[in-house]
């Protein structure tokens, strides 16, 4: 009897771990659900917008996504477009972008220091200037 | 005594019943956490959405080749040689030991040294023929390259990546025709005049010429080609029978570099 009670008040105390589990998760995406609703609903407005040219005041992904990935997303833009020709990166609200530093630079260059005080500030010393020009050797 | 042992004992068996509860606990939470990410797909990992990559080219549909009439190249021009290391930022240190080159100038015997060269004409002797990547349909650098930094490309053109050469030189070794150069030093006090069309290299990999693939992506001839006073040199696709080059290469008859090793060149010469 006593066993029971035990195994009972296990299975209840497992329920609430659980649901307080459940809790952290809901409340950590609390933030980002509505964001996503928003994603969904973007190809019906970018359907209608398809004719205007291409909007390049908007970066290829969010702020934070490249303060933390932009190597990444370079290192992959470089495979795609020299070894596989796949050139054309399309955002999700479909816009395209040629896959090349170039195009970073295209707004990017237009701080010359933009790469550097970020670089410097978390000290790091990336070999990209090694062979690319920098925007501070291009602009002069 | 007796007391004390029967204490310690209590204690033993509480601390038994407190490991049996939390470990039925996390168990029950564990449960709860699978079922759920099963019934609820929110909670599951997401998933990449493959849609935003764009289909590949088909390799083998082009093969990109030059046809260079050396009647038609003038002695002592050198146009097209500048046009194309200014374009790429290729350093000259005017010693022959630190020199770059992606295409450059030969005499016939070094260019075509298996050819025959019995009886002929004092024109054809002293000519001068531009040498340059034959961009080979078998190319031994590829080959011979441990990194895959050189590698052939699904338009036929042998390309680099700089990033991935450490500077091993096998590739050097391996093509019959020194289209490759290696950069001893940094290359950058080279280059009188830095040009934004290409990136430089640094010290310690090994580099020639790319066809201009840079400038086919955005549509243009390479700049060897546009550049030629003499309209010498023809560039097309070569798997295109109705393109100009294979027109020209069905009208003359044409040599191509030490076609005996089997590389099978991109590069064709009219004598």
């Amino acid at each position: 009897m006593n066993k029971l009670r035990q195994t009972l008040v296990a299975i209840v105390a497992g329920i609430a771990v659980f649901a307080a589990a459940w809790f952290f998760v809901h409340a950590g995406h609390g933030g980002v659900t509505p964001a996503r609703a928003a994603a969904e609903s973007a190809p019906v407005k970018s359907a209608v917008t398809k004719a205007i040219p291409i909007d390049s005041t908007k970066c290829v992904a969010p702020a934070e996504y490249m303060r933390a990935n932009h190597m990444r997303v370079l290192d992959k833009w470089r495979f795609d477009s020299v070894r596989s020709g796949a050139r054309t990166f399309v955002t999700p609200d479909g816009r395209h972008f040629d896959k090349s530093l170039k195009t970073c630079l295209g707004c990017h260059a237009q701080n010359p220091m933009f790469c550097f005080m970020c670089h410097q500030y978390a000290n790091v010393k990336p070999t990209c200037w090694n062979c690319h020009l920098s925007p501070m050797e291009t602009q002069k | 005594m007796l007391e004390l042992s029967s204490v310690a004992h209590g204690d033993a068996e509480m601390n038994q019943q407190r490991r049996e509860f939390l470990k039925k606990a996390g168990l029950g939470a564990l449960a709860g956490l699978g079922a759920a990410a099963g019934l609820f797909p929110a909670l599951a990992l997401e998933k990449t959405d493959l849609s935003i990559f764009p289909e590949k080219p088909m390799p083998g549909k082009t093969r990109w080749g030059m046809l260079i009439d050396t009647r038609k190249c003038s002695e002592g021009c050198t146009q097209c040689i500048a046009a194309c290391h200014h374009t790429h930022n290729v350093p000259d240190f005017g010693n022959s030991k630190n020199q770059v080159k992606w295409i450059w100038k030969s005499p016939y015997e070094k260019a075509f040294p298996t050819a025959s060269q019995q009886f002929q004409g004092d024109d054809v002797k002293s000519r001068k023929v531009l040498t340059l990547c034959n961009h080979c349909t078998e190319p031994p650098c590829t080959r011979a390259c441990p990194t895959e930094a050189t590698f052939k490309r699904w338009d036929g053109i042998v390309s680099m990546d700089y990033h991935r050469c450490i500077g091993c030189r096998f590739c050097m070794a391996a093509c019959p025709y020194g289209s490759r150069s290696f950069n001893w030093q940094d290359p950058r006090p080279g280059i009188r005049e830095l040009s934004d069309t290409y990136p430089t290299r640094e010290r310690g990999v090994v580099e020639k010429c790319n066809f201009c693939s840079e400038r086919l992506v955005d549509g243009q001839l390479p700049a060897c080609v546009d550049t030629c006073p003499e309209k010498a040199l023809t560039f097309g696709d070569l798997n295109d029978p109705k393109s100009e080059i294979r027109t020209m290469l069905h009208a003359n008859e044409t040599m191509q570099r030490k076609p005996e090793l089997g590389t099978l060149p991109s590069v064709f010469y009219i004598i």
